[in-house]
């Protein structure tokens, strides 16, 4: 039982790296019907400009924070202006092809101007340390990263709930023409809901870094799959729903490997498969309800 | 042309694509009537509705607002110049609640006040949809989802409400119901434009009308012409 726990404890962060992702990437998949391959290249922008900034440059912390946001919010701004915008309206097959040519062009324009190896992700002393707690052992790193995600994650939750725009992005989401006979500016209501994504994404790049100690041109492709399970998980354009699926796959994905026989451990992403295709057979709808008609 | 026109179509063609449904169709709506378009399936009354709203392509002619050319507006400034709609089919936002629907409804509206006495306004046409304000508006029975409609098309005080068959499949009881809520709020001074298959029912409610046959205008007049006319008689066996 106390085995649990550690393994739990100790997910929180990659944990809430996956609920970030996932939130981000539920939000363009419900509004325009996007599977987006390259919201992990939106979260590698973000960490390539945090690493710019704080190892290149030598710049703070709270500086590589700033940049990372602006990186992702920037390439995120792009990648929607040109690649999806101009084939919206075409189908989701078209737009998912479009963000996996994306994906492939950003991240190997990463890997020629950056190169593909580790890049070292500098962690302030401040994030460094562990709690005991009888005999569980909690990293200070993983307790700051869900804290401030669980704040993340109910604010987004009342912003959706109770304000406004959230109800015009729940609603452009079901059904885009309708929304706009609503008087409702359908495409602001889409560009804001790119750049809430994107932010979420830079978040989630400063996370990544402070656990792992580095990043690489290469994240993106290693946790798209996983942002894709998590929304359909829960609910596409749930937000709440893709929160809630990015810590049971995180937190789930640990358990799983830790119960695995030591030879076995490269079966891991097998438990975000198991997930997804119980999930399709149960409840394809997803667990909570979906913001889509 | 004139100005006291609330609405005005100028020899509009319009339709989907490449394809061409109303052909050279000119409407004019008298501030504070109801006005009715008549037609069987598939003439093109819908796409009329759609077309002042700005979700088809216009391949030619004008269309007016209060004498202002709305024609290459957006959809959503047309909603913000006060016209409400409310689709056929009962289109709710399913993953809205019935509280929210109304709130998307109201969007276009910034003061308060005026929210709260459109909400008040809605629930006292529709007490149910108070009853039912925080559920899902997918669980909602048709009926009740096409009052949900109706009352969201209200809740911006619109100046023009476009209704898309609002009688179809309901019952008896609740048409009549839906009739005198739309004589209230035409008396309130909302010009309605209805599109209805249910001839007596519009013909009941309306001053004029536009009988539409194959996306043109087969014959326009008075309720009352139109009660007395052969070709609408011909069109609508039986139910005068």
């Amino acid at each position: 039982m106390e085995y649990i726990l550690q393994q739990s404890i100790n997910a929180l962060g990659w944990g809430s790296v996956m609920a970030l992702l996932g939130a981000g990437y539920t939000m363009t998949f419900g509004i325009i019907g996007l599977v987006n391959f390259a919201h992990g290249e939106v979260l590698m922008a973000g960490a390539i400009a945090a690493y710019i900034a704080m190892s290149v440059l030598g710049l703070p912390f709270w500086v590589g924070v700033i940049a990372s946001v602006a990186g992702s919010v920037a390439i995120g701004l792009i990648i929607e202006r040109v690649c999806f915008k101009p084939v919206r309206n075409v189908g989701m097959i078209t737009l998912f092809i479009v963000s996996l040519g994306a994906s492939i062009i950003l991240r190997n324009l990463s890997i020629l101007t950056l190169g593909d190896q580790l890049k070292p992700f500098l962690v302030p002393d401040f994030f460094a340390g562990v709690f005991t707690f009888g005999n569980l052992y909690i990293f200070k790193k993983n307790i700051i990263i869900f804290s401030l995600t669980v704040i993340i994650g109910v604010t987004l939750a009342t912003f959706v709930r109770k304000t406004k725009f959230g109800v015009a992005m729940r609603s452009v989401s079901y059904d885009s023409s309708l929304s706009q006979a609503m008087g409702i500016n359908t495409e602001k209501i889409i560009v804001f809901t790119f750049i809430l994504s994107s932010i979420l994404c830079g978040i989630a790049a400063v996370f990544w870094g402070l656990l792992y100690g580095y990043v690489s041109s290469s994240i993106g492709v290693e946790v798209v799959v996983a942002a894709f399970i998590a929304s359909v998980v829960g609910g596409i354009g749930n937000i709440n729903g893709a929160i809630a699926s990015g810590y049971i796959l995180g937190i789930g994905g640990a358990l799983f490997v830790a119960f695995l026989p030591p030879d076995l451990v490269g079966l891991r992403p097998l438990f975000l498969w198991l997930v997804f295709f119980l999930i399709l057979f149960l409840k394809p709808s997803g667990l909570f309800r979906a913001n889509i008609k | 042309m004139n100005e006291n026109f609330l609405l005005e179509m100028r020899q509009v063609s319009a339709g989907y694509g490449k394809m061409t449904v109303i052909h050279d169709m000119s409407i004019a709506l008298e501030e504070k009537s109801i006005v009715t378009l008549l037609g069987a399936n598939g003439v093109g009354k819908t796409t009329i509705l759609r077309t002042i709203l700005g979700q088809t392509v216009l391949s030619s002619g004008q269309i007016f607002f209060f004498g202002e050319d709305i024609s290459k507006k957006p959809t959503y400034f047309r909603a913000t110049l006060g016209i409400g709609y409310c689709p056929e089919g009962r289109a709710v936002f399913g993953n809205l609640t019935c509280k929210e629907n109304l709130q998307a409804g109201a969007f276009t509206l910034k003061d308060k006040r005026r929210y709260q006495e459109n909400l008040d306004r809605v629930y006292s046409l529709f007490p149910i949809l108070e009853e039912r304000t925080n559920q899902l508006a997918e669980s909602l029975s048709g009926g009740e989802q096409e009052m949900l409609a109706i009352g969201r098309a209200l809740m911006s005080s619109p100046r023009l409400l476009l209704l898309d068959e609002p009688s179809l499949g309901l019952a008896p009881q609740l048409i009549q119901q839906i009739k005198e809520t739309l004589k209230t709020i035409n008396e309130q001074g909302v010009t309605v434009l209805l599109v209805e298959q249910n001839a007596h029912m519009a013909l009941d409610l309306a001053d004029y009308g536009y009988l539409i046959k194959k996306g043109s205008i087969a014959f326009e007049g008075t309720a009352m012409e139109i009660k007395d006319n052969e070709q609408v008689k011909d069109v609508y066996l039986g139910i005068m």
